[in-house]
């Protein structure tokens, strides 16, 4: 840039709410979290003494601690895998616009408008245990009161929330793919899944890893669907970080140790983040 | 040519019929909403269904939940978080995408930073910020933490980055100001892109459930999400309730979806993937 012409202060003053706001919300507050863990806070969640790394060492040695990260990456596979096998079995079949494709394709999306609460309150009805998927398979479990079944049932809700998204995304994706490459490589004698394969999936190959590790991060936020199915039971098993985070801070008034949690649910996600980036940097390939 | 179009027909069938058991959930409790709860402790068949239509679990949420006060709550703050969001991240993305200036580059890192910090690790502290502030169940506090966020900057950027330097140039010569620009210019130029923003918004604000939970605390700024989890939650839970609420707090969001989708599909994938 010339350095002859004045800086002009407009731009600040644009950027100055952003800074004010990320500032006071996002970046003071977890500053805060992180000074925190050194303190045992009191009830209205102020430092009252220090104790240096004593939280951390309470916590990582907690049973419950491990119990509630199991959960949580056992919660983050099922649904990464749940809702990306749905999504893209979905985005397939829409693939090529038709005539009409829209009204299912809006159906298949629908539930992108759908909050955790309705949603919650339907699969409570659906999923209880004289509900409609009891009785139409003649069996009587409590999906969510059932230490086996809970966090697979909680994990099926937070699919069928989330597919839609994906949905979207990957449909975006494999529309992107060139219709004459797709009619190349049919006239080779591709087949419709070595099509999909070998040609779909690697030219829509940014989607696909974004869908995969959104859909991870995202169930490491399912708080209503846990607060409102199974409240972290039964014994336990649906605990996952963001409830446990919850439970001890506003539940228990024990700020410093939900605050030692929500930097291991930090540090879980930016782990996430590094994996998807390296996954993208040698695997995506860019059009 | 004939077998063709009936394959296509037998195609958009089979797809129309796992459409609507995909959102059968959201039409069975459509149709129990209408039915006693004494009746949907079992499986009631067609016949027991259609007999007993009723608005009867209707009547019984707007006479005993104040359902008008949750959703004006809901929209006030929707539309609070809409107006603050469209205003500056379009200041933003206008300053970031028309000027040049000394710490532009720091200033877009702090963005990108910003938006590897997750809510769900701020929300504690956040909470306390709220608490010290004295807004815990105000409107205030609502809104507070989502009165910016980097996606909306990122999206608002996308589409100020299309608008041609010369138009900036042009009209600078005519002797218009830099912010006459900015409102008279480049926001009209750019209403696609806040229409997508805003549907995009209104669905996430008006489906906040964790941070609305912590701070209305009473039934006068409650949201509708709050009041409906109230229905949950209870004990001798009745489902006629429950899922005639669940229909009551999806009727705008969705119908908002159906109408606004295609702006909300550009919207949501325009800035996320590269590619």
């Amino acid at each position: 840039m010339r350095k002859k012409r004045k800086q002009k202060p407009l731009p600040y003053l644009l950027l100055l709410p952003m800074v004010i706001l990320f500032g006071l919300f996002t970046f003071y507050p977890f500053i805060r979290s992180i000074y925190l863990t050194f303190f045992i806070t009191d009830p209205l969640g102020n430092p009252s003494s220090f104790v240096g790394f004593s939280n951390f060492e309470r916590v990582f040695t907690d049973e419950g601690f491990v119990k509630s990260l199991v959960s949580t990456i056992k919660f983050a596979a099922m649904v990464g895998i749940g809702t990306f096998s749905v999504a893209i079995v979905l985005a397939l079949l829409c693939m090529h616009p038709r005539r009409g494709s829209k009204i299912y394709q809006t159906m298949y999306a629908l539930p992108i408008a759908v909050a955790s609460v309705p949603v919650s309150a339907l699969a409570s009805y659906i999923l209880s245990k004289y509900g409609i998927l009891n009785q139409l398979l003649g069996i009587d479990i409590g999906w969510f009161s059932t230490e086996q079944t809970a966090l697979i049932a909680c994990a099926a809700v937070t699919i069928w929330s989330s597919v839609g998204t994906s949905f979207i995304f990957l449909l975006v994706g494999f529309r992107n793919v060139p219709e004459d490459l797709l009619e190349c490589s049919r006239l080779d004698g591709a087949g419709p899944i070595r099509r999909v394969l070998n040609v779909v999936l690697p030219l829509a190959s940014p989607q696909v890893f974004f869908v995969i590790f959104l859909n991870i991060v995202n169930s490491f936020k399912a708080f209503a669907i846990i607060k409102l199915l199974t409240q972290k039971g039964p014994n336990d098993s649906t605990n996952i970080l963001v409830y446990a985070i919850y439970s001890n801070a506003f539940l228990r008034g024990r700020f410093e140790t939900a605050c030692v949690y929500s930097l291991v649910l930090c540090a879980l996600i930016f782990l996430v983040t590094r994996v998807q980036l390296l996954c993208e940097k040698r695997m995506v390939y860019y059009q | 040519m004939r077998r063709k179009d009936w394959l296509g027909v037998l195609g958009f069938i089979a797809k129309l019929i796992l459409g609507l058991l995909f959102i059968s959930p959201l039409l069975v409790g459509l149709v129990f909403s209408f039915v006693p709860s004494r009746l949907l402790n079992n499986l009631p068949d067609l016949e027991t269904v259609l007999g007993n239509l009723t608005l009867e679990n209707y009547k019984w949420i707007m006479g005993y939940i104040p359902i008008f006060r949750f959703l004006g709550n809901s929209f006030v703050v929707c539309a609070v978080i809409i107006v603050v969001q469209v205003i500056l991240s379009s200041f933003a993305a206008y300053a970031f995408s028309f000027f040049r200036f000394r710490g532009s580059k720091i200033l877009f890192q702090i963005i990108l930073i910003a938006m590897m910090i997750p809510a769900e690790v701020t929300v504690i502290a956040n909470y306390l910020t709220i608490q010290s502030m004295n807004l815990v169940n105000t409107y205030a506090g609502l809104c507070a933490i989502s009165l910016l966020s980097g996606t909306s900057i990122f999206m608002m950027r996308q589409s100020y980055m299309q608008i041609p330097r010369e138009l900036k140039e042009a009209s600078l010569v005519d002797g218009c100001s830099d912010m006459r620009f900015l409102f008279r210019i480049a926001m009209p130029l750019t209403v696609p892109a806040i229409a997508s923003l805003a549907i995009f918004l209104f669905i996430s604000a008006y489906n906040m459930y964790f941070w609305p939970m912590l701070v209305a605390q009473n039934t006068d700024k409650q949201t509708i999400q709050i009041g409906m989890a109230m229905l949950v939650g209870t004990e001798n839970v009745e489902y006629g309730h429950v899922l005639a609420g669940a229909m009551l707090s999806i009727v705008i969001p969705v119908a908002a979806f159906i109408i606004g989708q295609d702006y909300l599909i550009k919207g949501m994938t325009s800035g996320a993937v590269k590619g």
